[in-house]
């Protein structure tokens, strides 16, 4: 329950955006006769007023239950010690605890380290294939366009356990494909440089297909004539590319950045199965100290502070990123 | 896209999650006074257990219930590690969703009975203390609360052995009988190494599983823990710096193979790359029927002292059967429990079926307990466990905070193992954590 705060902008905004029909509906003319008829009966429920709600009830009842509930419980336990029958008020405790542990830094820290690297690694990556997919010159297109995709279907779990099988030190794929060129056996999962790697080995190639499949809808929806204009012009290909492509792809860009960083903020799954947090606390991630602070150390409380914290961070980025890449008005 | 609500969006919004809230509340408020268990002494009662002991479990049923006609029981193969969250969830909630029986480890009973000290039904009540004794030494401290009253009967236990490869011993011209502590197999190690080309024993090195047996069996052999009796952090302690130095000295002197990673530690022992597997009883037929081609070259002996002249046994851990506090029927609930785990018949039944070595002594009597095993050239392997669990090992006090403990000394075995830590100085740094992280004191 306390993982969902940080899902709760994306949910909040769906159901505010479900609210808007529903608002305009409450304001009746005076004196319209409604779509009651003359059967009081149903008169009462089904009003033009109320139809549009009785429509939304299910995703807000969903929404009440299993997110906003869930998301104020959890703030008020962030605000206890203590577990099970013995939890307790106790402030600001848990968030004070926060800014002193060391082990919460140490995730930060190397969820950060996650952002900064595979992030635009993979977004770049994911924009190169969206440029080769949506080349006409290329052959057997829906097939590679299909096999790029296919990652990201995979179970994250699944791709952890593929992945920890290749990375095995001894008898892994990859090390056996490297030693083909006579290079050293890596201890990919064994050393904490090495396992950072491992872990963005396996987001890039888990996320790049289903980043590229968007960039490439942003690609076709381009219009050609922008590009035939430039041509004309005599603009080269890289002059395109920056000129055309890029301010062209700006809203996919942001969308794709903001939530490749929410994912990553939000990691847990791979490290989780790969390397488990380690070696010496090197793939820890955010979600993965708040998944052991909650369910293996049974302190709701602290997982709950982290959830929030995690929530913030996750804002503010995502604030800020919008203000920065956004369309300028 | 615009983000900006208006004034009246808001205000539905609002109005609708409060309605959403309130609905929550009363559903909570509504069944809160529901959840209170009931002695029931018949009906359907269900089993929460994992694996190979749901398997044994299963075996008992038939018996039972043609002794206590009018209770039928479902035994439930939840999965290990699963059966953990569903579990503290459901402790969580006030015991909803709970089965009747649970099976618990120990490294998390202690956890359950401080967090949860009502979610778990008082057995005492039910005439569970008149099995004090029945069970081998060292366990009982263990199922009890903060109440003084008993909440679980002990199933398995596992004692610690050494297993170690006799055929390679002998090349190396090491007597097995003069191995009586680490210091003589770490000095043994290097002529192992050098006449078989096998190391010591694989550890998973960075950590990756937080596998921590070896390094607590260590601190056990002495009789310590990551907390004393009275749950003081004691990972600081000269016990533990002597363990994890132990650990340090097999590795400097690459006597150490690095299991990590699905299977690593399973194809080592299959290529001979190990002498010795420090391992609890349950490896017995582990090591038989994985590896049959290793059929007579394995023997077992009691573990090696963690100083010279030391202690050498240890119980690596144990599981308890317990009854949820909100389960209808507690009665029938208890005598299940009771006739599975006090019986000897019934335990050794689920001993031959599901490899559960039991904790019940009486259970020993058995001819089986004697018997000489094939595999490990005839010897009686039984008798060497029942045997190092007569010699005595103390409790363990594994307290609610053993999640957060293994955490940190997995950390700092990583920094010794991999970025050539001084073990004193890591353990310092994980017991100051440890103390800060749970509120407990350390120990002086």
């Amino acid at each position: 329950m306390s993982l969902a705060p940080s899902e709760s902008a994306p949910a909040g905004a769906v159901a505010a955006a479900t609210g808007a029909p529903a608002g305009r509906g409450v304001c009746r003319r005076p004196g319209s006769p409604g779509p009651g008829r003359a059967r009081p009966g149903h008169g009462r429920l089904l009003t033009r007023a109320s139809v549009p709600y009785l429509l939304i009830m299910p995703a807000v009842l969903g929404f009440a239950i299993f997110k906003a509930y869930p998301i104020a419980a959890s703030f008020w336990i962030s605000l206890t010690t203590g577990n099970g029958d013995a939890r307790r008020f106790s402030g600001l405790a848990n968030y004070r605890r926060l800014l002193d542990d060391p082990l919460f830094w140490t995730a930060l820290k190397n969820t950060a380290l996650i952002l900064v690297v595979q992030v635009p690694l993979m977004l770049g990556l994911a924009l190169l294939v969206a440029l080769g997919l949506n080349s006409t010159k290329v052959w057997l297109r829906p097939l590679w366009r299909l096999g790029v995709f296919v990652p990201s279907l995979t179970g994250l779990v699944a791709a952890g356990v593929m992945f920890s099988v290749i990375l095995n030190h001894d008898a892994g794929l990859l090390n056996w494909v490297l030693s083909l060129f006579g290079v050293d056996r890596v201890n990919w999962l064994g050393s904490p440089f090495w396992a950072r790697v491992g872990v963005v080995l396996v987001i890039t190639w888990h996320y790049t297909g289903y980043n590229a499949v968007m960039y490439l809808a942003g690609l076709q929806g381009i219009p050609k004539e922008l590009y035939e204009a430039a041509m004309v012009d005599g603009a080269g290909p890289v002059r395109r590319f920056v000129s055309i492509t890029l301010p062209q792809l700006r809203p996919i860009l942001l969308l794709t950045v903001v939530l490749s960083t929410i994912g990553t903020l939000q990691l847990f799954d791979e490290p989780y199965v790969l390397t488990g947090g380690g070696p010496d606390n090197a793939t820890l991630t955010v979600t993965m100290y708040l998944y052991n602070n909650g369910f293996k150390y049974f302190d709701f409380g602290y997982a709950s502070a982290l959830a929030y914290a995690l929530a913030l961070i996750v804002s503010v980025l995502g604030i800020l990123q919008v203000r920065l890449m956004g369309e300028r008005r | 896209m615009s983000h900006q609500l208006t004034r009246r969006q808001i205000l539905h919004l609002a109005t609708a999650s409060a309605a959403g809230l309130g609905l929550a509340a009363c559903g909570s408020g509504g069944s809160a006074g529901g959840t209170d268990g009931a002695d029931g002494d018949s009906g359907k009662i269900t089993v929460w257990s994992w694996t190979t002991a749901a398997e044994a479990l299963r075996g008992v049923v038939p018996s039972f219930e043609r002794d206590n006609p009018g209770i039928e029981v479902d035994v439930q193969d939840v999965g290990n590690p699963a059966i953990w969250d569903k579990i503290t969830v459901g402790l969580a909630s006030g015991g909803k969703g709970l089965a009747d029986v649970l099976h618990i480890g120990v490294d998390y009973l202690p956890g359950y009975l401080e967090k949860f000290p009502e979610g778990l039904a008082d057995l005492s009540r039910l005439g569970a203390d008149r099995h004090k004794d029945a069970f081998v030494a060292g366990l009982w401290p263990t199922v009890m609360g903060k109440d003084r009253a008993v909440h679980a009967l002990p199933w398995e236990v596992n004692p610690l052995g050494l297993f170690y490869r006799h055929d390679y011993f002998e090349k190396a011209g090491v007597d097995p009988a003069s191995v009586t502590s680490w210091d003589d197999l770490i000095a043994a190690g290097p002529k192992i190494r050098a006449a078989t080309g096998a190391q010591l024993l694989g550890l998973d090195k960075p950590g990756t599983t937080q596998d921590m047996d070896f390094f607590q069996n260590l601190m056990q052999l002495q009789g310590a823990f990551y907390f004393d009796a009275e749950g003081r952090v004691t990972l600081a302690s000269p016990q533990a710096v002597q363990a994890l130095t132990v650990i340090k000295r097999l590795n400097d002197a690459g006597l150490l193979a690095d299991t990590a990673g699905q299977g690593t530690w399973k194809r080592l022992v299959g290529q001979g790359k190990l002498a010795t597997a420090p391992y609890p009883a349950w490896a017995i037929e582990y090591l038989a029927t994985k590896f049959p081609a290793q059929s007579g070259k394995w023997r077992v002996m009691q573990p090696p002292a963690a100083v010279p002249g030391g202690g050498r046994g240890a119980v690596v851990n144990s599981t308890y059967l317990t009854v949820s506090a909100t389960s209808k029927r507690r009665k029938a609930a208890w005598r299940f429990i009771e006739y599975a785990l006090t019986k000897p018949t019934e335990i050794n039944r689920m001993f031959a079926s599901g490899g559960v070595f039991p904790a019940l002594r009486s259970a020993y009597a058995d001819p089986r307990f004697s018997a000489p095993h094939p595999f490990y050239g005839g010897q009686q392997v039984l008798r060497s466990f029942v045997g190092s669990l007569d010699s005595g090992s103390g409790a363990t006090n594994f307290t609610g905070d053993y999640g957060r403990a293994l955490k940190l000394a997995a950390d700092a075995q990583s920094q010794v193992l991999i970025k050539g830590a001084d073990p004193a100085e890591a353990l310092k740094v994980a017991a100051g954590q440890l103390a800060r992280q749970t509120g407990r004191q350390q120990a002086a």
